[in-house]
């Protein structure tokens, strides 16, 4: 009888044993242990894109483009600027992202994936880019090392602008030696595998970043050589479209297009709470109207009402002028939802949920290049003039925007400044007016950085802001993250005062 | 106490049956020292008869004189005597009952209280019964030092979280293990478990105990050890317990101003602009605002929204309906049955308790229904004994997931919400009719979302014991629990009218210049959303033990020697859809577009070996010595590539105890009766670091994959190759000392405890391309002292009066940090958050807050030109969050019958910051906010031109009635920082017992009782609280502190209990 209960207690005991085997549960189930670089890129090209809507936004508010509603209390930290290192984080994500951009380019030949370097670098030299001109100088030789560099340093912001050009480079390289098989084509959410599209691309960004330094004194021989090896590199810029993301938007929570999902509708069509939130400005309604640019104007803004949610694209009240009315900005009362002019059919139209997330227009490239002929004529070895650069701008700006083609020679050709290329007293100012006027709805960040670059137009200031009559943001304080964590870098970089500690290439 | 009554009933029986062969008795009870001893009871062996000494010792008793008397007295050893004389001088040894007792320490072993090292705490039944309460953990609020029970939220599933003497761990688990028959479990149990099951919860405070349970007790525990019955007839016991529930206070709101907000046409400088604040908000006033911001209430007539589609409309009195967002709650309403029988004879005993319990919130329509079972037996076959513990419950809940609370305080007072519930039918509560343009109807958002769930409970274990020599026994307890949860939560389809949308308008006179049709909030219909879920855990806890009782020589010598395994499995599923198509129809199946889901599986396994040495000489058994040791392996740091050292750990343990009265005889007095010193040390292991923390992950990027497109992210969170367990070292020390034949009973405890090496996740800089590092750094002390004095106040016959008291005090310090890492944050809000910071105490809350003024007069800063006050936007730290002392007081007075009993809790010595208070100066319904006259903000200076600080008797606010609470105040989120501290009647009871002449009558009943309970019948907070229970936060994580409108108002409970039990 003993024995038997004692063989019972060594059952139930020896079922389990001090053996190894027993703890070897400790691999993950819920997530993978490894990542396939092209799967990576797929993911990485789509934050990069996504998460340009936060900057965007504080950048069209901050250029002059758009202001909030009134259906909302005041935002005081965009109207007001008494924002604080814990607001607008674009910081954090934007390196993350450049991680899993730098994973691709750690880990790209080991796994046989080369093809997934060249566009990880141009990613990286584009976001790069972002942050110099958010926050100035930035962690970059030291940035993405994980353990071995736990308090990266910061780099000079224009030691880090010309370093971009080198990345470029590199990744132009890439691209040209390794070509993306079509098994990965759909990976590339942005050129779908067309490696002398990343080239393009390439080229434009650095078109974008030498020509943001055009006003900085001493930069123009600089300027000129780099734009003249663009030239005979010989691939040329990005034409006739907009660069955009997609990685297949689809009717599905979170799977649509981020623009639309933030300010239009959600994937089943019901309105966002948001819907109501951006508002056109006063400056820019009144100005489009000014100058006779209405087409354009009625494609950039729906009338008062807002879209007729039955008839998509169309505005709920008759689109005649009188019926679109902007905000003055900063203003916290007197134009509620109903009464004021929201983003128009070019960027929200209901149901066109699937629509790429643009991340660099072509009228962009064609006004840089108007710049660039502009400033430096002969220096560079453009073959257009800076009209037909000018005009082209304007041309790409109709066709984005969907307002009819056949009214872009009436607008280029009205004799009124700003407008007519001829016809106006500063073509440069002409040429920021119209560069600013396209990235409106589409890329707030470029227009607040340009209109920091060049001070055109001249927009009016915050209703609320009390202080100093004609500052406006110039910068975001270092996020308290980086300053929690990287303390003394941080501070190494001086005191920041965000409306009075400017990028290096805003000269006044 | 309870002995006393049945003795009396007993006494009284039987009276009635004397027997005449038997002869009158007398007698007198005196102690060793002649003293008489009152109230004892003097009962025949053998027979029911038994009568009660009076207070001067004096009884008399019909005994024959063969019998024999056994005579019993609290606080004295029983004694037997013959009755063989008519008159009897009878003398009692004094005893110390309360603190001799056996306590069921760690894993199950029992020791007598003498031999324990280190402190704990014992709940009996009664005392856990006192406010019957539905849920254990409120049952033991407020009951012992150094535990603080938290309900950080309220609601009909109450989320709480257990903290014993402090946090340990600064992001780690800091919450005491459960523990319940020997089995390790999870809080989970804590809600499911039917209080009266329990017979009492032993409280192991320190480590010293939890030495044997491995990591998972390094936080102290709870040992819950349930009724297992007990010899004797069978005894049946019903009982039925109503109670209500209402709310207990609200936040302070002001009465004077209704829908509003900053409407006026003109902008500050526009030439237009009016400097009449009246003409101002006069224009503010809106029919269908959130804010209320409006004019002052005037009591005219002036409509609510806009117009019907059937042309009418809600035209009310402008003016305050009073309490209006307090009625709009519900008095809630639970009941609890059950019945249990439990009886035994010499080879068993039986336990048998089936309860049902249903809870209707203050929520209207929330409610939760919980039918348990439990079967506890035991049974010994020679030298074998069996036993199980078995329970089984089902509880269903039904709550909404609309944040209740935002909705009511985004109402404005002059609409009587409370008539607002029946939205499907009255077309004013309707969402197509109802005023508030941006906010819909409270009663409509909580009924369309609802989160309905069921859990199910299995839990049991399952005892053999084998004697193999008389002094050493096999033992073995295979405990299993399965919990499983599955549910739904849905959203309701509403479509609003076109009439809503576009053509609903406010006519005159009350329409104003920027009225547009349609009401704004119907922009959007309501597209129903389904998420199924379900998830399940399963626990299995093999315990071994060989249990060794063997004296050699003068050495007493009691080993246990165990050998423990340990595995939970846990999976989780859902899958959602954002939109439904046939209304009301809430399967996946029934929608738009493609689902969303997700998945979680987890296993974990550890095994110890572990050995617990009492040792005591018997010319010197006032002195025991306890060692403890276990080693671990835990499957947590186990990979196949690491070093054994990584994952398996060894720690240990040592405790003193030493009976002074005992050593030293003459020590004992009239005064001092007993005194027992002790002392302990213990170094604990703790496998804290999250489930699969030593892989880097990479997952899917957010929202992919597209279709086929498939994304991948690389995780932010780095793991630290070397990662190992963490160590707690405590040492404790301690006194229990005893005045006045027991009458006093005093503890004392002071402890300390270092953990070192904590697995942390650590912030770094994202510009290494990882936002967080996992690896042993940091260092955090944590220390307190308790005391616990218990009086007998009073014993004569019919009056009883006890008294208890305890005071605990904790502090904690964070002593090392990772190398450059000064603080980090737990959580909370961009403006207000907890934190760990290096040299302070944890969590610590910062905020920002005002510029204070050089000088320290304390005057705050305003601007120049607009006089409202400006932020600073610097996060500073406030206080610490965790309450820094607990003091509890608590009485019992017994008068014959009748019984009184009340628990008192303090807590306090921190700070909290409550969201709502922001939340309501953004509506404007605040009390703070009622001041909107032309006013120089309180206490404030400017800088002049020169940068000179000087104290503003000039600059007005601009606009008081608008833009000075909701653009400013409202952002300083020091404005919201309060002492966290309350006091709280946490419970009380009135009982009383039907005289037994009355039970006799019945023939069916033995004890018949009722009693009248409440809790949490009031509570004090910080005249600077307007907003809400200092107990809630919106995490149950280690940041607490934090609350918010997500927490229901607090409660106030309070009902009635009927108990019988039959003969």
């Amino acid at each position: 009888m003993k024995h038997i209960y004692i063989a019972m207690f060594s059952v139930l005991v020896g079922t389990t044993g001090c053996k190894k085997e027993f703890l070897n549960v400790n691999t993950n189930p819920n997530s993978l242990p490894s990542a396939t670089p092209g799967y990576v890129l797929a993911n990485a090209l789509n934050v990069s894109a996504a998460s340009m809507v936060g900057p965007n936004e504080l950048g069209s508010f901050w250029g002059g483009q758009w202001t909030q509603s009134n259906g909302y209390i005041l935002a005081t930290t965009i109207f007001q600027y008494n924002f604080t290192n814990n607001d607008f984080n674009y910081w954090d994500g934007t390196y993350d992202n450049l991680y899993d951009y730098q994973y691709i380019i750690d880990n790209a030949k080991d796994a046989g994936q080369d093809f997934a370097r060249g566009p990880a670098k141009i990613m990286q030299a584009f976001n790069f880019q972002k942050l110099v001109d958010l926050y100035g100088n930035i962690p970059y030789s030291e940035a993405l090392k994980g353990v071995s560099k736990l308090a990266p340093k910061f780099d000079d912001q224009k030691a880090v602008y010309e370093s971009l050009i080198t990345l470029l480079d590199d990744g132009i390289k890439d691209v040209k030696a390794n070509a993306i098989p079509s098994a990965f084509s759909a990976s590339d959410i942005i050129f779908k595998g067309n490696g002398t599209n990343w080239v393009k691309f390439a080229n434009s960004l650095k078109l974008r970043i030498l020509m943001r330094q055009s006003r900085v004194s001493g930069r123009d021989s600089y300027i000129t050589t780099e734009l003249n090896k663009i030239i005979s590199e010989g691939s040329g810029f990005i034409t006739g479209v907009d660069v955009g993301a997609n990685p297949g938007y689809t009717a599905a929570a979170g799977q649509i297009n981020p623009f639309y999902d933030s300010y239009g509708y959600s994937e089943t069509g019901a309105r966002r709470a948001n819907n109501n939130w951006p508002r056109i400005t006063d400056f820019v309604i009144s100005t489009l109207k000014a100058t006779g640019d209405t087409v354009r104007m009625k494609r950039i803004a729906y009338a008062i009402g807002n879209e007729d949610g039955a008839n998509p694209g169309v505005s709920l009240k008759a689109e005649v002028n009188t019926n679109y009315v902007g905000v003055k900005f900063g203003a916290n009362s007197g134009y509620l939802p109903g009464n004021s002019s929201a983003p128009g059919p070019s960027v929200l139209t209901k149901g066109q949920f699937s629509k790429p997330y643009i991340i660099m227009t072509a009228a962009e490239i064609q006004f840089n290049l108007a710049e660039a002929k502009q400033r430096y004529g002969a220096s560079v070895n453009l073959t257009g003039t800076a009209k037909s650069y000018y005009d082209e701008g304007i041309k790409q700006s109709y066709r984005i925007l969907g307002a009819s083609s056949a009214d872009v020679s009436r607008l280029t050709t009205s004799g009124v400044d700003n407008v007519d290329f001829d016809a106006s007293t500063n073509k440069l100012n002409a040429i920021a007016y119209q560069k600013w006027l396209c990235f409106i709805n589409f890329n707030g960040l470029e227009a607040w950085s340009e209109y920091r670059k060049s001070g055109i137009p001249a927009t009016p200031q915050s209703i609320n802001y009390v202080g100093g009559a004609s500052i406006r943001p110039l910068r975001l304080y270092y996020p308290g993250t980086e300053l929690g964590s990287n303390g003394d870098n941080v501070k190494a970089q001086g005191t920041i005062d965000p409306l009075a500690t400017r990028i290096f290439w805003d000269i006044d | 106490m309870k002995k006393i009554l049945f003795s009396l009933i007993l006494a009284v029986l039987c009276a009635a049956i004397v027997d005449a062969q038997v002869r009158q008795v007398t007698g007198s009870v005196k102690d060793e020292k002649g003293a008489a001893v009152p109230l004892a009871t003097i009962k025949i062996k053998g027979s029911q008869t038994s009568v009660l000494a009076d207070d001067n010792g004096n009884f008399k008793i019909s005994a024959a004189a063969n019998a024999t008397l056994q005579i019993t007295a609290t606080g004295f050893a029983p004694i037997e005597v013959v009755a063989s004389s008519t008159s009897l001088s009878i003398s009692l040894k004094q005893q110390i009952e309360e603190i001799d007792n056996i306590v069921v320490t760690a894993q199950g072993i029992r020791k007598k209280s003498k031999e324990i090292g280190y402190s704990y705490a014992k709940v009996s039944t009664e005392e856990l019964m006192v406010g019957r309460a539905p849920r254990l953990t409120q049952a033991l609020a407020g009951k012992v030092s150094g535990l603080a029970i938290y309900t950080v939220n309220n609601s009909v599933d109450p989320a709480v979280k257990v903290i014993l003497r402090g946090y340990r761990s600064l992001t780690g688990n800091n919450e005491a293990l459960v523990v319940i028959d020997g089995m390790q479990t999870t809080s989970t149990v804590l809600a499911t478990i039917n209080p009266n099951d329990v017979e009492t919860v032993t409280i192991l405070k320190g480590g010293q105990a939890a030495t044997l349970y491995g990591s998972a007790g390094v936080n102290g525990a709870l040992v819950i050890t349930t009724k297992q019955g007990a010899k004797g007839k069978i005894k049946t016991t019903y009982s039925h317990a109503t109670n209500y529930e209402e709310i207990n206070f609200m936040p302070k709101f002001q009465n004077k101003y209704g829908s509003g907000s900053q409407y006026y046409e003109y902008n500050y400088g526009d030439p237009l602009y009016s400097n009449d604040y009246k003409v101002r908000m006069k224009a503010n006033w809106r029919s269908y605002e959130n804010q209320q911001y409006g004019d002052p209430y005037d009591g005219s007539l002036r409509i609510a929204g806009r117009v019907l589609e059937d042309g009418s409309k809600l035209v009310i009195p402008y003016a305050d309906v009073p309490n209006v967002r307090r009625d709009t709650y519900d008095r809630g309403i639970s009941s609890n049955n059950q019945v249990s029988f439990s009886g035994g004879d010499d080879n068993g005993t039986y336990y048998l308790s089936v309860e049902n319990q249903k809870i209707n919130g203050i929520v209207p329509g929330d409610w939760s229904d919980r039918t348990g079972v439990r079967a506890n037996a035991t049974k010994k076959f020679g030298k074998l004994s069996t036993g199980y513990n078995v329970s089984y419950n089902q509880i269903a809940y039904d709550r909404t997931s609309a944040d209740f609370q935002n909705d009511v305080i985004n109402t404005a007072s002059w609409v009587d919400l409370k008539n607002m519930r029946n939205w499907r039918t009255d077309p004013f509560a309707n969402p197509n009719g109802y005023y508030n343009d941006y906010y819909n109807n409270p009663f409509f958002n909580k009924d369309i979302s609802r989160s309905r769930y069921k859990d199910a409970n299995l839990q049991g274990n399952f005892d053999l014991e084998y004697k193999l020599t008389p002094w050493m026994s096999l033992y073995n307890r295979l405990g299993i629990m399965n919990n499983s949860r599955t549910g739904k939560n849905t959203t309701e389809k509403f479509t609003y009218s076109d009439w809503a949308k576009n053509s609903a308008y406010i006519p005159d006179p009350w329409t104003s210049y920027d009225d547009y049709p349609g009401i704004y909030r119907a922009i959007s219909n309501v597209l129903g959303s389904v998420n199924d879920f379900s998830s399940t855990e399963n626990v299995l806890n093999n315990e071994f033990q060989a249990r060794i009782n063997k004296d050699l020589g003068v050495v007493q010598n009691k080993l246990t020697l165990g050998y423990s395994v340990y595995q939970r499995y846990t999976k989780s599923i859902s899958v959602a859809s954002s939109s439904i198509v046939v209304p009301d129809v809430y399967n996946i199946s029934n929608r738009q577009g493609i689902l969303s889901g997700s998945e979680s599986n987890t296993t974990e396994r550890k095994y110890g070996i572990y050995g617990d040495y009492n040792v005591s000489l018997k010319n010197m058994d006032w002195l025991s010595l306890n060692l403890t040791g276990r080693y671990d392996a835990t499957s947590r740091f186990y990979k196949p590539t690491r070093a054994t050292n990584q994952y398996s750990y060894l720690y240990y343990g040592a405790a003193l105890s030493a009976i002074l009265t005992d050593a030293i005889p003459q020590l004992k007095s009239n005064v001092l009766s007993y005194a027992k010193l002790r002392a302990s040390y213990n170094k604990n292991g703790n496998d804290n670091i999250p489930l699969y923390g030593l892989d880097l992950s990479y997952a899917n990027g957010a929202n992919f994959p597209y279709g086929s497109n498939v994304g991948l992210t690389v995780g932010n969170t780095l793991p630290d190759a070397n990662l190992k367990p963490e160590f707690v070292t405590a040492i404790e020390a301690g006194g229990e000392f005893a005045f006045l034949d027991n009458r006093i009973n005093l503890d004392l405890s002071w402890y300390k405890q270092n953990s070192i090496g904590q697995v942390l996740t650590v912030k770094i800089p994202n510009t290494t391309g990882f936002s967080n590092l996992l690896i042993n750094v940091g260092e955090v002390s944590n220390w307190g002292y308790e005391g616990d004095l218990k009086i007998q106040a009073v014993r004569s016959k019919n009056f009883k009066f006890d008294v208890n008291m305890r005071y605990s005090y904790n502090d904690n310090k964070v002593i090392n940090l990772y190398p450059g890492i000064t603080e980090f944050q737990y959580g909370g809000y961009s403006y207000a958050n907890t934190n760990v910071i290096l040299g302070q105490r944890f969590p610590q809350l910062k905020t920002n807050g005002y510029y204070y003024a050089t000088d320290g007069s304390g005057m705050r800063r305003v601007n120049a030109t607009t006089g409202y006050p400006v932020q600073n936007p610097t996060l500073t730290p406030r206080g610490s969050t965790l309450a820094r002392h607990m003091a509890g007081f608590g009485s019992s007075l017994t008068y014959k019958d009748l019984r009184f009993t009340f628990n008192f809790e303090y807590r306090g010595g921190g700070v909290m910051y409550a969201d709502l208070g922001r939340q309501m100066t953004f509506t404007g319904s605040g009390k703070w906010t009622e001041n909107r006259d032309p006013q120089i903000f309180p206490n404030s200076y400017y800088l002049d031109a020169s940068g000179k600080e000087v104290p503003n008797t000039t600059v007005q606010v601009r606009e008081p009635e608008y833009a000075l609470w909701v653009n400013n105040y409202r952002l300083i989120s020091e404005n919201f920082v309060c002492p966290n501290w309350f006091i709280k009647l946490r419970d009380v009871n009135l009982s009383y017992d039907l005289p037994a002449s009355i039970i006799k009558k019945t023939k069916f009943f033995s004890n018949v009782s009722i009693a009248a309970f409440g809790r949490n019948l009031f509570t004090i907070v910080d005249k600077a609280n307007f907003y809400t229970d200092p107990e809630f936060s919106y995490t149950s994580g280690n940041g607490i502190g934090i609350s918010n409108t997500g927490q229901t108002p607090p409660v106030r409970q309070y009902g009635i209990n009927l108990n019988f039990v039959l003969q």
